[in-house]
């Protein structure tokens, strides 16, 4: 049993990075019926700002050194004393990095807001009216542009950043096992699905969010309406991308910063698929199974199978159910 | 028509010209070719940016050292992207673009190489080396044109499970990538831990790139292993397991092979996350860049270095996957040279013959001492220490041979 929930706890933990990732694909297809085939790669443009202002920043030459790596006397004093690797150390290593993990998120969020208002208005906006099916095909378009774009602006270089939150082991025991956990993980998870809900509540009860669910029903009506479709078309992306920023910052604290960051899009999107595309709590109870899913094959069968047996049972339920759990039934395939 | 006499000469000048300026282009070509694939893009691409400026610097040191028999010697890279099908897909268009000029190839991969093996016969045949290790290869029976350029990853296991055995080692775990590259020395290595008495606790498959760090620390803390062996990564996942490990607070040891023992990741690592990297130890079958001193060949990359790629961070140090190239490169040279010195044309079965006589040969520092091609690979390697204070890995084993 012990070992059950450790496993599902892992799970839950992934389940809520996807999540947090998902969110963004089901806000652009909800306000725009566009279903983003590059939101992976907005994601890593995310991951690669985070990088940027948490770790290029911070080592250049102009800038404060308490940038790079905060010490006031009191936290030298307290890491003199603090055991190598012990959850003591690793909070004041977190402190020490404190600045510069602030203006990592705070970069990462504004430079990938502004990047989704330039794909919106540059790419998305001059299709309004023409056929979904293009707009889709600019998204896969869009992929080779921003792969291009960060290997010529940050290289393929494999790079490492700082955790956003202290990564202080957490065990406690339940029967006889020893359950252990990351304390990054679990604050990510914590971050993720205050993010997720955050928006739903956005999305359900703002005059904005209402806007997006008016669109989504029927464009021309919104119009009629006095509903900005455009206004609510930028929105959409840009809460995307800065959600994406989050989830790319996530993401880079626990694989690192590649471009290979981009292709978690793609597993993501067979998640949105199951849950439904136009369904926030669908989508949530979606990656939740699919992240308990493959902690629970990796435990059980190995790492083979974990990379498949998800994915067999989203196709499983899609021949059941071919708009996903709570997708709507008219929902258009492509 | 009547032919007189100059008319005939003429003619007969005129035909021999015609026949026998491409018989003699053929013999003694302008130049010869060695192709090369490599991971510029997708999930290796910083070890093929890397490994890129290698083949600038050793056509340039080949062809100041008098290329092969005097003919100069060019090398072609393309990108695979890390796909094998890419790979072969750019051996056969230099076959087509460079027919017999092309001379030999540098493939990318362990996939790639399995992939290309059924194609090098009659014609389209050439020597091939690779950044592979793959024990498979290591086989001239099967594999005749093909070569490893040190020890297989069979042979890096047998090093890393004789050193924990030696140790007082009693468990070990085998934590691996979900790809050819990280399966390949799995089955050899239990059987090698059952005939030195060693207990495999655990064999775990990873992602290759974005592995649930905490379900596989979970696994390993679960397995109670004092060793565990990382093999088939390379810049991700056995950094971030390693840390892992080490905030939960296991006493595991970590090992790794070639393709996790690079400096300049696990220097990075440091910076960002701490010294958790300290005792890390796996096999180089290498002397570092650093380790210049009984290293000659060493000293002369450090010149050329020094001035073409001054500026950059190649300037001073050269990284274990660009060495491992310049063996590939400086076998497929030797087997060359040495070929068209003997007289003999540079066909690939003339070369592999060579190839597979290459004994007690000094490599200029490569290795600790002169080497032996045996079953086309280089069975000699040595187990080296991360620091994390000096940012070296240093050596803990003397030079040893499988």
């Amino acid at each position: 049993m012990g070992q059950f929930l450790q496993f599902a706890i892992n799970g839950l933990m992934s389940g809520a990075i996807y999540a947090l990732i998902a969110v963004g694909i089901v806000s652009v297809y909800k306000a725009t019926k566009v279903v983003n085939f590059a939101h992976g790669y907005l994601i890593m443009f995310g991951a690669y700002f985070y990088f940027t202002f948490a770790v290029i920043v911070p080592q250049a030459a102009w800038a404060p050194a308490w940038l790079a790596s905060w010490q006031p006397d009191w936290l030298v004093a307290a890491k003199a004393d603090a055991p190598m690797f012990s959850p003591l150390g690793a909070v004041l290593d977190w402190v020490s990095n404190l600045p510069r993990i602030i203006l990592g998120i705070s970069g990462a969020v504004i430079a990938n807001a502004l990047l989704g208002r330039l794909v919106e208005r540059t790419l998305m906006r001059p299709l309004m009216g023409q056929s979904i099916f293009a707009m889709i095909m600019v998204t896969v378009g869009l992929i080779s542009i921003l792969s291009g774009a960060s290997s010529i602006i940050w290289t393929a270089d494999a790079a490492f950043v700082p955790h956003i939150a202290p990564n202080t082991p957490v065990r406690f025991s339940i029967g006889d096992t020893m359950i252990f956990l990351f304390g990054a993980d679990l604050v990510n998870m914590v971050i993720a699905l205050l993010l997720f809900g955050g928006i739903v509540l956005w999305v359900r009860y703002t005059k904005s969010g209402i806007a997006i669910r008016a669109t989504a029903e029927d464009q021309s009506t919104a119009y009629s309406m006095g509903i900005s479709v455009p206004k609510v078309f930028s929105r959409a992306w840009v809460l995307a991308c800065t959600t994406g920023a989050i989830a790319g910052a996530i993401l880079a604290t626990r694989n690192g910063v590649s471009p290979t960051l981009g292709l978690f899009g793609f597993s993501v999107l067979a998640i949105v698929l199951l849950g439904g595309l136009d369904s926030y709590v669908g989508v949530f109870i979606a990656a939740m199974s699919v992240g308990v899913l493959e902690a629970m094959t990796q435990w059980k069968l190995g790492g083979e199978w974990a990379e498949i047996v998800p994915y067999v049972a989203v196709l499983l339920v899609l021949l059941v159910r071919p708009h996903g759990l709570m997708g709507s039934k008219e929902v258009e395939r492509i | 028509m009547t032919m007189n006499r100059r008319a005939f000469l003429g003619t007969t000048a005129a035909a021999t010209a015609a026949l026998g300026t491409p018989m003699i282009l053929k013999a003694q070509p302008a130049e010869y070719i060695i192709g090369a694939s490599l991971p510029l893009t997708g999930p290796f691409a910083t070890a093929g940016q890397l490994v890129a400026p290698a083949f600038t610097m050793a056509q340039k040191l080949f062809n100041d050292e008098g290329g092969v028999a005097g003919t100069p010697i060019r090398f072609v890279t393309e990108d695979s992207g890390y796909i094998p099908q890419n790979s072969l897909a750019n051996y056969q268009r230099a076959l087509a673009s460079h027919g017999n000029n092309l001379v030999g190839y540098m493939a990318d991969s362990t996939g790639a190489m399995k992939l290309m093996a059924p194609e090098l016969k009659g014609a389209n045949a050439r020597i091939m080396g690779s950044t592979s290790f793959a024990s498979e290869l290591a086989d001239p029976a099967t594999h005749p044109y093909q070569y490893v350029s040190g020890p297989s990853y069979q042979s890096q296991f047998d090093i890393l499970l004789e050193n924990i055995k030696a140790e007082g080692g009693t468990t070990v775990a085998f934590i691996y990538s979900n790809t050819e590259f990280g399966r390949d020395p799995i089955a050899h290595g239990r059987a090698t831990a059952e005939r030195l008495g060693l207990k495999v606790v655990l064999e775990e498959v990873t992602k290759p790139q974005g592995a649930d760090i905490p379900t596989h620390v979970t696994k390993l803390a679960q397995s109670g292993a004092e060793y565990c062996i990382l093999q088939g990564y390379v810049t991700g996942v056995w950094p971030q397991l390693i840390g892992g490990a080490r905030q939960f607070g296991l006493p595991t040891k970590f090992r790794g092979t070639f393709w996790g023992m690079e400096k300049i990741i696990a220097d990075r690592i440091t910076e960002q996350a701490g010294p958790f990297l300290a005792g890390y130890e796996g096999v180089m079958p290498y002397r570092y860049f650093w380790d210049q001193a009984d290293a000659p060949r060493y000293q002369t990359y450090a010149k050329y270095a020094g001035e073409m790629f001054a500026g950059t961070p190649l300037e001073k140090y050269l990284s274990t996957w660009t060495l491992q190239t310049m063996c590939g490169l400086e076998i497929a040279f030797k087997t060359l040279r040495d070929t068209a010195e003997a007289g003999h044309e540079l066909t690939a079965d003339n070369l592999a013959e060579t190839l597979a006589g290459i004994s007690d040969w000094d490599t200029g520092g490569f290795f600790g001492g002169p080497i032996s091609m045996v079953n086309n690979a280089i069975g000699t390697g040595r187990v080296y220490a991360y620091d994390p204070e000096s940012g070296l890995f240093n050596p803990t084993s003397d030079w040893l041979s499988v």
